[in-house]
């Protein structure tokens, strides 16, 4: 597959300079109410400027384990640390994760009652305390940044799937967070909006943002990914170099996964 | 905003035999009531109990019926005020957002004996109970007629134009507490079913954006719940007008008690009660159009 090894610069990986680990989980456990296993022992280190792309079959705990990195599950076992502060912890962690801890949500997940800007400004404003003129230019920038200027002032209702959720990447990005999910934020969306999305998502890894992706855009993990995690059935089955994931996979059950993927 | 489509309706011979036979209903009605045993209408003295003149020969002073009209506002206005802090407080105890928790034992229990208690109750009868045990024993041992007369006398006119005069205020007090508890009942309910039909989402993303519990409940979910609650809120304050009239058993002089005052002083039966008919039809029609104008404003904005 000649395409594919020379879409995958070798030498990327080795250019791109990683910080430390700022994101750890140890041993996540968690099950659901009916006995549904989602999580079945965890454990993930994602180091500063480096995008995680997390992929695997549905019901695989993909989104169980985003969900416990920004701390809406507690895990039942394991913890998650994020920049010195833990899950679970006390309540000064917890509020910690979640402001440095910004998560698109594959349904959007905007205020319909606020327009662009007021979702934007919110949480800064609220959560930062940031004056309302100040909380409102950083907005506009970030608005600007993901293509939507002259969106300010219109209504999640009045804006098309991928305009909401570049909304609501800018609206993750407001709090300036030292780490951003992103939970299947292309699934909700029509064929011909994925792509302004992940040109946003695209943006933020080659700025260093440090990000966790779940997504079953393969092109995307390919191209942004610099390690790609296969998860099944609550684990991690395989971890490995976005290049060599996708030329070869080890595990029997990852090769079939891929080639129902691609 | 969609404007529903014009269709032109056509009047056919059938509308017009029903038209006729509604109309013939209403004359034969009025015919009736006319030829009574008081006899001939009397519309005039009716105008009298709106506007009566000054004895000592001074400008027009308020009559019996607008007294009264005054008082049912009063009334209304305090009760839906008292019932909506207290029906939100109690809806917000029993809510159970989507995907939350269910509320702690103390506060489901405490919401719900609130709500059923006064839902499954005739408000007559809460209006006696509240006026014997609140008006006789609690406010008056409270004192809150004499810290009423004790005002500067303009603090007594201001009192008595937004409430009733000292005299009257442990009673209208009473009142207002009876129908503000009674209508909280249902206004409990209205915002605890607004609260619980904001999608699960909504609390997820305000959370993992660090808003802490007051924030997301006042700046997110609350927005949203009271937005879809408005045309149910409107209805039970249309029902707290129409509701007002039950306290006239405990002596509020409102539009249905002086209405009974007047018609045992006058036997002008129907030309009185028309008349209230009207004056509450107009005060709840007035409601009821302000409640649609706000429902559009409100749909013109943010969309769900």
């Amino acid at each position: 597959m000649a395409f594919q090894a020379d879409r995958c610069d070798p030498a990327r990986a080795e250019a791109k300079v990683l910080g430390g680990v700022i994101v750890e989980a140890r041993g996540l456990r968690k099950t659901f109410a009916g006995g549904i296993e989602a999580l079945r022992g965890v454990s993930l280190a994602v180091r500063q400027g480096e995008v995680v792309v997390v992929v695997g079959p549905s019901g695989s705990g993909k989104s169980t384990l985003l969900r416990c990195l920004c701390g809406l599950e507690t895990p039942d076992a394991g913890e998650v640390v994020t920049d010195g502060a833990r899950l679970p912890g006390s309540r000064r962690d917890r509020d910690r994760i979640r402001t440095e801890t910004g998560m698109v949500f594959q349904h959007f997940n905007l205020f319909p009652h606020l327009t662009a800007l007021a979702n934007v400004t919110l949480a800064p404003r609220l959560a930062r305390g940031l004056p309302a003129d100040r909380a409102e230019a950083e907005a506009r920038a970030l608005l600007g940044r993901v293509g939507l200027k002259d969106k300010t002032g219109a209504y999640p209702a009045e804006l098309s799937g991928g305009q909401q959720q570049r909304v609501a990447i800018a609206r993750a990005l407001a709090m300036r967070p030292k780490v951003m999910l992103f939970d299947e934020a292309t699934s909700a969306l029509d064929p011909e909006m994925i792509g302004e999305v992940l040109e946003v998502m695209r943006g933020l890894a080659a700025e260093g943002m440090t990000m966790v992706v779940v997504t079953h855009e393969m092109g995307f993990a390919r191209e942004a990914g610099d390690r790609v995690l296969f998860m099944d059935q609550g684990r991690i089955e395989e971890e490995a170099g976005a290049a060599e994931f996708f030329l070869s996979p080890r595990g029997e059950r990852a090769r079939r996964f891929l080639s129902r993927m691609l | 905003m969609s404007a529903a489509p014009k269709t032109r309706v056509p009047f056919t011979r059938r509308d017009a035999a029903l038209l006729a036979l509604a109309g013939g209903g209403a004359a034969l009605f009025l015919w009736r009531a006319g030829s009574g045993p008081a006899g001939g209408w009397s519309w005039s003295a009716i105008l009298s109990f709106f506007v009566r003149r000054d004895e000592a020969g001074g400008g027009p002073l308020p009559g019996i019926l607008l007294e009264g009209l005054r008082t049912t506002l009063a009334l209304s206005a305090w009760s839906m005020v008292l019932a909506l802090v207290l029906g939100a407080a109690v809806g917000l105890l029993a809510a159970r957002p989507q995907g939350g928790a269910r509320p702690r034992l103390l506060r489901r229990l405490c919401a719900g004996s609130f709500v059923e208690l006064l839902r499954n109750t005739p408000p007559l009868v809460l209006a006696f109970l509240f006026y014997f045990f609140v008006g006789d024993q609690l406010l008056a041992a409270l004192g809150v007629e004499e810290a009423a007369r004790a005002l500067p006398r303009g603090g007594q006119r201001l009192l008595a134009a937004l409430a009733a005069p000292p005299a009257r205020l442990v009673a209208f007090a009473s009142a207002v507490l009876t129908l503000a508890l009674y209508e909280a009942a249902y206004i409990a309910e209205i915002v605890r079913a607004g609260v619980e039909s904001v999608e699960r989402g909504q609390w997820e993303a305000a959370y993992a954006l660090g808003l802490s519990p007051r924030q997301r409940l006042a700046r997110v979910i609350l927005p949203q719940a009271l937005r879809r609650s408005v045309p149910a809120l409107a209805g039970q304050f249309i029902s707290t007008v129409k509701d007002s009239s039950i306290v006239s058993v405990i002596s509020i002089p409102e539009l249905t008690f002086q209405a009974m005052e007047i018609m045992a002083g006058t036997q002008r039966t129907y030309e009185i009660w028309l008349t209230v008919f009207a004056c509450y039809l107009l005060l709840c029609l007035a409601l009821s159009l302000a409640s649609r104008r706000l429902e559009r404003r409100l749909s013109a904005g943010g969309r769900r």
